[in-house]
């Protein structure tokens, strides 16, 4: 029904787009009036289906944000979204579908590296630019894309970055010494703790405890165990969700108080601070995406979005509307946006530019990795605020960390 | 070299550890001690119990402790009534690999009910006193575990009066050593071996409740549980509750102690190794004497 409503919006823009361009009566690009066709495979059914519900939001906010201001080069914007369930197989069918079959002008990237990397082949074969939403791990940018971009501000293993520069900048008699690394056998979690391990060490912070938990670990009282008694400065946590919360507890339990405490994802969920007793104070956090982070077009886009769907952003919605914001400074500044050679210029500008996102300003190595960090955010006064870097910040670095 | 006050910290939290152990395998031992049933599904029962106390403390805001209450009677009831609605009617001459088919079934029904009810999400209890912990000697116990053990300590204590000191552990005790000497002798060993079901469940209602102080809940952590288990009831030899308790406490104990140098991944697999060596070595059990024969 609603793809029916759309459909009818779109052909009556359409009409209405024919009609006033033919009263101005010399517009000479011949497909002016036509929409701007955007081909998307995403899993919106099957193991990635909430992530990927959560990008296709992201889109369609952006398609209704520039539509509703006018559109791109003048066109509006069409979305084209096939569901490839999540399936490897799919998604490369999808987009030789997109592409080849339905000649849909641009694309954008599926979510998660298994469906990224299958996906750019098919769009690196037909020269296309492919922007993607997802694909943080090393893999994806070892595959030697020509045409891939990342669309969000790092990769796992630069999570940390702003935090780590913090750190190693303190004059050396604050400097923490020492550090305790537990991280899940988990390819993102690990790579997020690793990545600040490895400047940490190169900076001079010993390592004290390296222990690596499998995904279903309930007990972590061992590892607890091992990182009060190396009563580390620092202890870097990299955990989904709740074995980050399982270790705080633990940790609690056995009176370890270390000096800075940073743990990935957990401590932006926002059941954290109950489920570890409110305990929260000076906690750390890398994230990709704030609501409240002060960049240009963030405010607009919390705005819209809420209005649209009735709830604030999260950053899967945020890294579907980034993908869709540096297509559009590409298209705009280029000038076209079909395929062909329109391509190819299309690519060469987001290699060589820097876009203004919500996430912030992005840009790109030759691999399509990002070359930015994420922001830092800490537990403050029962909230959790951004921190670093400091052009962002809503609140002081607090260190050391109170006791919890 | 590790320290000693990790070596001390350790060794406390293996003991803490083995009690947890030693509390969930005992119902496990006693239904294959009296009936030769292989309950597959004896730790869905225990995370079962721990959703039950988890859902109390949200909803009344009752502590974990007094859902018992209800629990270990509720338990107990389902506990006769799976044995005599659902075992009895297995054929004697295949009834453990039956039984092992049933309970599997019973796990998954109850899982599945589980995340039905509550979703997938992993939930936890929200207690005032989670992280606190006393210090012994300069190593910290966690009052909650320490709780646990305390549950562990009770529950297999009054196990252990129940099945020496009273007329009903006798006829449980001759029930498990012979059925046919027992039916001679005017045991009602159908009624007996429903109540000893009904015990080995009520059990798994302490255990779930202990395992819900300190523990993250989810409905498949089940499956993590019933191995480590079922190597406990082996190792300490199949049926006896003594043998469950001591193997429950050194393979507690050494699971501690091995994840200083071995870490979490590994120091798991000590389980593992000890049922593959037992099953090699002496397939009674290290610590139960034959099949049964002593409680």
């Amino acid at each position: 029904m609603s793809k029916t409503l759309k459909t009818l919006a779109a052909a009556m823009i359409l009409t209405l787009g024919a009609c006033s361009s033919g009263g101005d009566g010399g517009d000479t690009a011949s497909n002016s009036d036509e929409p701007i066709v955007i081909g998307v495979s995403l899993p919106l059914t099957g193991d990635f289906s909430e992530p990927g519900k959560g990008v296709q939001q992201g889109y369609e906010a952006w398609a209704k944000v520039v539509n509703d201001s006018g559109g791109l080069l003048g066109r509006q914007i069409e979305l084209k979204i096939l569901d490839d369930q999540s399936n490897a197989d799919r998604v490369v069918a999808d987009y030789e579908q997109l592409i080849g079959k339905e000649q849909v002008d641009l694309v954008f990237g599926p979510f998660s590296t298994r469906l990224v990397v299958p996906s750019a082949r098919v769009a690196e074969e037909y020269g296309m630019l492919f922007v993607e939403p997802a694909g943080a791990a090393k893999e994806v940018f070892e595959q030697g894309f020509k045409n891939l971009f990342y669309a969000a501000p790092a990769v796992a293993n630069d999570h940390y970055n702003h935090l780590a520069e913090y750190i190693l900048a303190m004059p050396a008699d604050q400097r923490p010494k020492t550090a305790a690394y537990a991280a899940m056998d988990d390819p993102f979690a690990q790579g997020t703790a690793y990545g600040l391990k490895e400047k940490l060490e190169a900076g001079g912070v010993r390592t004290v405890v390296n222990e690596v938990y499998p995904p279903n670990t309930t007990d972590f009282s061992g590892i607890a165990a091992k990182v009060a008694d190396s009563k580390a400065d620092v202890l870097v946590g990299g955990s989904q969700y709740q074995d980050g919360v399982n270790l705080i507890v633990a940790l609690q339990q056995l009176g370890y108080q270390p000096k800075l405490a940073a743990f990935s994802t957990a401590p932006t969920n926002p059941e954290f601070a109950k489920a570890v007793g409110n305990k929260t104070e000076g906690i750390l956090s890398p994230t990709g995406y704030s609501q409240d982070a002060q960049y240009p077009s963030n405010k607009e886009f919390v705005e819209k979005f809420t209005a649209q769907f009735g709830k604030a952003p999260e950053e899967d919605q945020a890294n579907g509307y980034t993908t869709g914001q540096v297509v559009a400074a590409a298209v705009t500044a280029v000038g076209c946006a079909e395929q062909g050679d329109c391509q190819k210029k299309l690519v060469d500008w987001v290699r060589t530019n820097t876009v203004e996102t919500v996430v912030g300003p992005l840009s790109w190595d030759e691999t399509g990795k990002p070359k930015g960090a994420h922001m830092i955010q800490q537990w403050v006064g029962g909230d959790i605020k951004i921190v670093l870097p400091t052009d962002v910040k809503e609140a002081e670095f607090v260190f050391p960390k109170p006791a919890w | 070299m590790p320290s000693g006050a990790l070596l001390f910290q350790s060794v406390l939290l293996g003991i803490l550890l083995g009690g947890l152990y030693a509390l969930l395998a005992s119902g496990l031992t006693l239904y294959f001690g009296i009936m030769r049933v292989v309950m597959i599904a004896h730790s869905a029962f225990l995370i079962l119990a721990a959703y039950l106390a988890w859902w109390l403390h949200e909803r009344a805001g009752l502590d974990p402790l007094l859902t018992m209450l209800g629990t270990v009677p509720l338990f107990f009831a389902a506990g006769v009534g799976l044995q005599r609605l659902l075992l009895t009617r297995l054929r004697p001459a295949t009834l453990t690999m039956m039984s092992v088919l049933l309970t599997f079934a019973i796990a998954l029904l109850i899982e599945g009910l589980l995340g039905y009810a509550f979703t997938g999400t992993q939930r936890r209890i929200q207690l005032g006193y989670g992280s606190a912990s006393i210090e012994v000697l300069g190593a910290r116990v966690a009052v909650v575990k320490l709780i646990a053990f305390g549950l562990a300590v009770v529950a297999l204590g009054t196990l252990y009066v129940l099945m020496k000191r009273t007329r009903f552990g006798w006829a449980l005790r001759a029930t498990i050593q012979h059925r046919d000497a027992a039916r001679l002798l005017g045991i009602d060993t159908d009624r007996v071996a429903g109540f000893g079901f009904g015990i080995g469940l009520a059990t798994a209602a302490v255990g779930g409740t202990a395992l819900s102080l300190d523990t993250t809940i989810y409905p498949s952590l089940h499956w993590h549980w019933i191995g480590p288990l079922m190597a406990i009831i082996v190792v300490g030899g199949l049926g006896s509750v003594p043998g469950a308790a001591i193997a429950a406490l050194v393979l507690g104990m050494a699971q501690s102690l091995l994840q200083i140098p071995m870490g979490t991944t590994w120091a798991q697999t000590v389980f593992y190794v000890a049922l593959f060596a037992t099953l090699a070595i002496r397939p009674q059990g290290f610590f139960g004497g034959r099949l049964a024969q002593r409680f």
